[in-house]
């Protein structure tokens, strides 16, 4: 299963990936992909939403079971992957890359160190 | 748990595995849809070695299944195959059935997984003589547009719809649960591993039973357990063209009675109009009627939303209606499937 070392985890197998301003792109994992089995349909937020950290910021349904995916931390969606909308097995293909769900700008105080590193996720996973 | 004579074939072949009856079975190896659309447009093939295969001979053979199904078996000659249902006292559905008819008093009874034990031992209660195939043969689905014409390169000849056929000691029908031409193939364990190799070798797409599933639902084809059990009728499933009227059968007298004021509910394709899967459980309505999906997911030929599902008071095909997906009111139309053609 891959494992970026580059970008941040949490329990739940969102992936968080640092941008150079500073905002978070966030998807859901190789694993979390591998799980769900073929993606169908994924619900995305309004841009401009606000999200508590681990609140429900996307749906993801597959031909196997629908799973929540929730927000790795506090912050505002800025941007929607709209792509999802019309080929949602980008999900399956490219996890970590066309397959993105939201970018957000995180609120003050985030920390990237809270989150899971690839060594702690690979753990979890294993 | 029970696995396939074939088990260590399909973790070579890099499947996933799920419990299904009793029973550890491949349920993707790949991808379900991608096996799904092998299916619709090539040839896919199936281990559902699961199966019952439940063999009925002696001379009074005929007499105990007539006298216990819902269809007539006295009315398919030899060589032909037909759906039947066993039923309980009140016409619930015990389980759902494909007879091989082989000979005057040759049969093999194809019950559920689950309910092989119960068919078998409802059988012996009449006196019928049994012999569970399962310990000794694999079952092959070969299913697809072109699964007849490699049935044929495979085996030398293919089965005709709905008809048995004996080659060189394989035992094979045109039957299946994809809504696609093909067959079930039976072989002795020891020759389905290199049998299944053939027909992978020559292009067949391992399939598990994900795209079993999407097939058959997509096909309209009802799944004991889920849309069927014993609180099910064969009038609100819609199953009764498997019922015989002229012959008696446990639970006919309930369902006669059914029959004359007219089933309170009725099994009912849904497409959805909006997005969203529907699932298990979730709750239907459409005018003054209500229901609950009992199978519910993507189609993968219309690229959205179906389901089957039981509308109380029955509504009719082209109403409008909708589903109640995790709080959501989403529309949906009511169809008559198959959904896919």
């Amino acid at each position: 299963m891959n494992v970026p070392e580059h970008l941040r985890y949490t329990e739940e197998h969102e992936w968080v990936e640092v941008l150079d301003d500073g905002q978070v792109r966030v998807g859901i994992t190789d694993y979390a992909q591998d799980q769900l089995g073929d993606v169908v349909y994924v619900e995305l937020p309004e841009p401009g939403t606000e999200f508590e950290k681990g609140a429900m910021v996307a749906e993801v349904e597959s031909t196997k079971s629908v799973a929540e995916v929730y927000a790795p931390l506090t912050g505002t969606v800025t941007a929607v992957n709209s792509q999802l909308v019309d080929s949602p097995d980008l999900v399956n293909r490219d996890p970590y890359g066309e397959g993105w769900f939201v970018t957000m700008t995180p609120s003050d105080g985030f920390d990237p160190e809270q989150l899971l590193d690839a060594a702690a996720y690979t753990r979890l996973i294993e | 748990m029970t696995r396939s004579p074939l088990h260590d074939l399909h973790v070579r072949l890099g499947a996933r595995f799920v419990d299904f009856g009793g029973w550890e079975m491949p349920v993707q190896y790949e991808s379900v849809l991608e096996e799904h659309r092998a299916v619709r447009q090539g040839v896919g093939v199936f281990d559902v070695s699961h199966l019952g295969r439940l063999e009925v001979t002696g001379p009074n053979s005929t007499e105990i299944l007539r006298n216990l199904f819902t269809n007539d078996v006295a009315k398919y000659e030899p060589g032909r195959t037909h759906y039947t249902m066993l039923l309980n006292d009140d016409g619930g559905i015990v389980d759902d059935i494909v007879v091989w008819r082989w000979d005057e008093d040759h049969y093999w009874v194809m019950p559920n997984a689950a309910n092989a034990d119960r068919v078998r031992a409802t059988l012996e209660d009449r006196g019928a003589h049994v012999v569970d195939l399962r310990p000794s043969t694999c079952l092959l689905a070969v299913q697809g547009p072109a699964a007849p014409r490699l049935i044929e390169e495979t085996f030398g000849q293919a089965p005709a719809r709905f008809r048995t056929l004996e080659v060189d000691g394989v035992r094979m029908a045109g039957t299946g649960y994809t809504g696609e031409r093909g067959g079930e193939v039976c072989l002795p364990i020891e020759a389905a591993g290199p049998v299944l190799e053939e027909l992978l070798e020559a292009g067949a797409v391992p399939c598990g039973l994900g795209a079993r599933d999407t097939l058959r639902l997509e096909a309209g084809l009802a799944l004991w357990g889920s849309d069927i059990d014993e609180t099910t009728t064969p009038l609100e499933a819609g199953l009764d063209f498997a019922v015989d009227w002229d012959h008696d059968f446990p639970g006919k007298t309930a369902l006669e009675c059914q029959r004359q004021t007219g089933p309170s509910r009725r099994l009912t394709g849904l497409v959805m109009e909006g997005r969203g899967i529907p699932r298990h459980g979730y709750a239907v309505r459409s005018g003054s009627s209500v229901g609950e999906v009992t199978s519910g997911n993507i189609s993968p030929a219309r690229d959205t939303g179906i389901a089957l599902a039981y509308l109380s008071p029955p509504v009719a095909v082209g109403e409008p209606a909708e589903v109640e997906i995790r709080g959501r009111w989403v529309p949906a139309r009511v169809a008559s499937p198959p959904f896919h053609r």
